[in-house]
């Protein structure tokens, strides 16, 4: 499932990133990669998520999102 | 030739971990702001005296990751590589361990000589967190000191460190270990390396681990060097290996062992015990500053009170500097006259100079209390949470949230705002960025509506000015969703941001932020409108003989030959023709034309006399016309020579200047006409 379909407060483990090098290099930064966990702090199901990475907010485009494959533990 | 410096330091570390906090609390305001060498990127050094040591210290751009993404993360590795400063300090946020050490690791790589300074643990244990320092410092080999950026706490003993650090020989003894098979793949790019070039063991490694990430920089280096096929032959069947085994691609496989190293580390330094929520007050504030409804009204409601505020704090301390030009100007002529100096001299100084740059000067106030509480806004983490809830709003003009910043920025400065652009990845999303950003109102035009409002609008001076903002704002917007439909559709650059805790900023922060603001100002006032002050009195005493200010004076004429354009409008007298003519070279010259043209003929109170001159040529409806008009028109010369650098083009540079000036008349006239058949005038 990608990431924009989860809902606030649910925990995920990423699975994969189907987005470009660069941007994905931003996530994996940020702490965002495949194998790590995080949780969706908002999703309006419209407009950006906003997620947690380790102790910080994220917010994230919905259009980036929809290349997150994530599950939900 | 006796060294300037006796140590330097880098500061680097995440953004938002009181980086600058701390060089502020170090330097004070010993401070310098340029720019890297060709680079867009802010470079600001400080320099301080701790005992008997000059140490120079250098601010590196907050970023997230060494790795070449970035023109801010070159710029910090650049730095550390080529200008070996003594020592590295890393600002970390103990809020944040695991995501700040992700910089740590990589500055290790790096082999800097690093200090870690661990700042907001107050705030970290209060939310539950505790964390063994010592432990840190020795599983890494390198100084960790707890420091209190904001308060200064410590910072002596962070200072010893450094001097410490810089005098010994010995740099950090820990080496990262990745796992055999990674380290394997290393260990034969390091061989290969080793044995056509003579450089150091550290260097060496962190080379081949650039290789491996592929990145840009090491590949640069290296591609004028015989041997370079050879080598990329060789660092691609280590990928190829190493992508295989772990069966994901090679820059997941290299995060994922940092972080794994940094899990363990944390591990055993972090202990995260029963959670008190003190966030919760942040979080909860969180619901309303990002609700999906109440946001965007907070946001404008939040604006509302930043104009209220700097009116109302401002108008008592501008009486004040008014009464010292006027002061001024009755004992200068006094002076002059007691010496003998011609009638000429004594109208050069009074109605000249006093009359401009004082008539300049009298909105520091202004300027220095927006600056001050737009800071405070960035600073407390608000603006990133702005950007959020503009994401989507700006999605409709083809834009993205990130896009809103540069436009914030507008508000201070157009030129900054249009630098900014270049944070955005594609050339799409920065021309339209550049071509909307001139309607963000400028520091420079709050003069002249400050001036008008206070004439006109004396009541309702906060409102009003906000309206302006609004106004600007809108047709942004609308220009935004125009242009969409003329540069292409799609939407490309990915929108990430981090959202940081809020928190208080400190005192000390923003107000060296605000004394920079004014003190542009100030020297503003005293070059280019000094400048124009003389020009502008020149043309209205000249030619020899008539009437100071008269619509015979060559002023006069050259107003005149454009009053019929600016006549629908409501404001055909030939002053403010002349006025909005040289507003072009900066938008302050506006209000210094008023000053100079109307001069100050009863040095009793300049700005109420101004005010008067202004009433008997202005209705209420035609000053807001014109206010609209200087809002819109042909932004300075400044911006439109950072739009023609930054499009690289003449044609988007003519392509603003009248594209914006047309819908600066198109608007006023809209304002003004329509005002008069509702019957406002």
């Amino acid at each position: 499932m990608t990431l924009d379909k989860f809902k606030q407060g649910d925990k995920v483990k990423i699975k994969s990133l189907k987005c470009g090098q660069n941007f994905k290099k931003r996530l994996m930064e940020l702490g965002l990669f495949d194998g790590s966990e995080i949780e969706i702090t908002k999703n309006d199901n419209f407009g950006p998520l906003i997620i947690k990475i380790f102790d910080s907010k994220i917010a994230l485009g919905r259009g980036e999102a929809q290349k997150i494959y994530a599950q939900k533990i | 030739m006796p060294k300037k410096y006796d140590i330097t330091i880098g500061l680097t570390g995440n953004p938002n971990v009181g980086k600058s906090t701390l060089f502020n609390t170090l330097t004070g305001s010993k401070q310098h702001v340029g720019n890297w060498p060709g680079k867009t990127v802010e470079k600001k050094t400080g320099n301080f005296k701790f005992h008997d040591n000059t140490i120079q210290i250098v601010d590196l751009p907050g970023a997230y990751s060494l790795t070449a993404y970035t023109e801010e993360e070159t710029v910090t590795s650049d730095f550390i590589l080529q200008e070996k400063p003594n020592v590295v300090v890393q600002v970390i946020d103990a809020q944040n361990f695991t995501r700040n050490l992700f910089v740590t690791v990589q500055l290790i790589e790096l082999s800097a000589p690093l200090i870690l300074a661990i700042n907001m643990a107050d705030l970290a244990r209060s939310e539950g967190f505790s964390f063994d320092l010592k432990e840190l410092s020795k599983l890494l080999g390198l100084p960790v000191i707890e420091i209190n950026a904001k308060t200064g706490d410590n910072i002596n003993k962070l200072n010893e460190a450094v001097i410490k650090k810089s005098f010994s020989k010995k740099s950090s003894i820990i080496k990262l270990t990745y796992g055999t098979e990674i380290d394997d793949e290393l260990t034969k790019l390091n061989t290969f390396i080793s044995k056509k070039e003579k450089i150091s063991k550290q260097e060496i490694h962190w080379l081949s681990l650039k290789l491996l990430e592929g990145d840009y920089r090491a590949d640069q280096e290296l591609n004028k060097k015989p041997y370079y096929l050879e080598l990329k032959k060789t660092v691609q069947k280590s990928i190829e290996h190493l992508e295989l085994i772990f069966g994901k691609d090679i820059n997941s496989i290299l995060t994922s062992t940092r972080y794994g190293f940094i899990n363990g580390l944390c591990k055993t330094v972090v202990k995260k015990e029963n959670i008190k929520n003190n966030r919760i007050l942040s979080n909860s504030f969180d619901n309303i500053a990002m609700h999906k409804i109440w946001g965007i009204p907070l946001f404008l409601f939040t604006t509302w009170l930043l104009f209220q505020i700097t009116f109302k704090v401002s108008k008592p301390l501008m009486g004040l500097i008014e009464t010292f030009f006027s002061w001024l100007g009755e004992h200068l002529t006094q002076i002059l006259t007691s010496w003998g100096a011609s009638n000429w001299t004594i109208s050069l100084f009074t109605e000249g100079i006093i009359g401009g740059v004082g008539g300049v000067l009298i909105f520091i106030p202004i300027i220095g209390i927006l600056f001050l509480l737009i800071a405070l806004l960035e600073d407390s983490g608000y603006m990133a949470r702005v950007a959020y809830i503009m994401d989507k709003f700006m999605h409709k003009i083809g834009l993205h949230g990130k896009a809103f910043i540069p436009l914030i920025l507008g508000f201070g400065c157009n030129v900054p705002g249009i630098m900014a652009t270049r944070t955005l990845e594609t050339k799409k999303d920065r021309l339209l960025t550049m071509l909307i950003n001139p309607f963000m109102s400028c520091g420079a035009r709050l003069p002249v509506y400050a001036l008008f409002t206070g004439a006109f609008f004396s009541a309702y001076q906060g409102w009003i000015i906000f309206s302006l903002y609004l106004l600007g704002i809108i047709v942004a917007i609308i220009m935004g969703l125009i242009f969409k439909k003329f540069l292409s559709q799609k939407l490309s650059s990915p929108f990430v941001i981090e959202l940081p805790p809020y928190r208080l900023p400190s005192i000390k922060g923003l107000l060296i932020h605000a004394w920079e603001r004014i003190w542009l100002f100030i020297k503003k006032a005293g070059t280019i409108i000094l400048v124009f002050s003389v020009i502008i009195w020149a043309l209205a005493s000249l030619p020899m003989g008539v009437e100071y200010g008269s619509e015979t004076s060559w002023a006069g004429s050259l107003g005149k030959v454009v009053t019929p354009v600016f006549k629908p409008l409501g404001f055909g007298n030939w002053q403010s023709s002349v006025a909005l003519i040289f507003g072009f070279v900066a938008k302050e010259v506006v209000v210094g034309t008023f000053g100079t043209l109307y001069g100050i003929e009863d040095a009793e109170n300049n700005i109420t006399s101004l005010h008067h001159a202004l009433q008997q040529d202005f209705t209420p409806l035609s000053s807001y016309a014109f206010m609209v008009f200087v809002l819109l028109y042909v932004p300075c010369m400044a911006v439109l020579a950072v739009i023609k650098r930054e499009t690289n083009s003449w044609k988007w540079m003519f392509f603003v200047a009248i594209y914006t000036t047309t819908i600066a008349w198109l608007v006023s006239f809209i304002i003004y006409q329509g005002g008069r058949l509702l019957g406002l005038e």
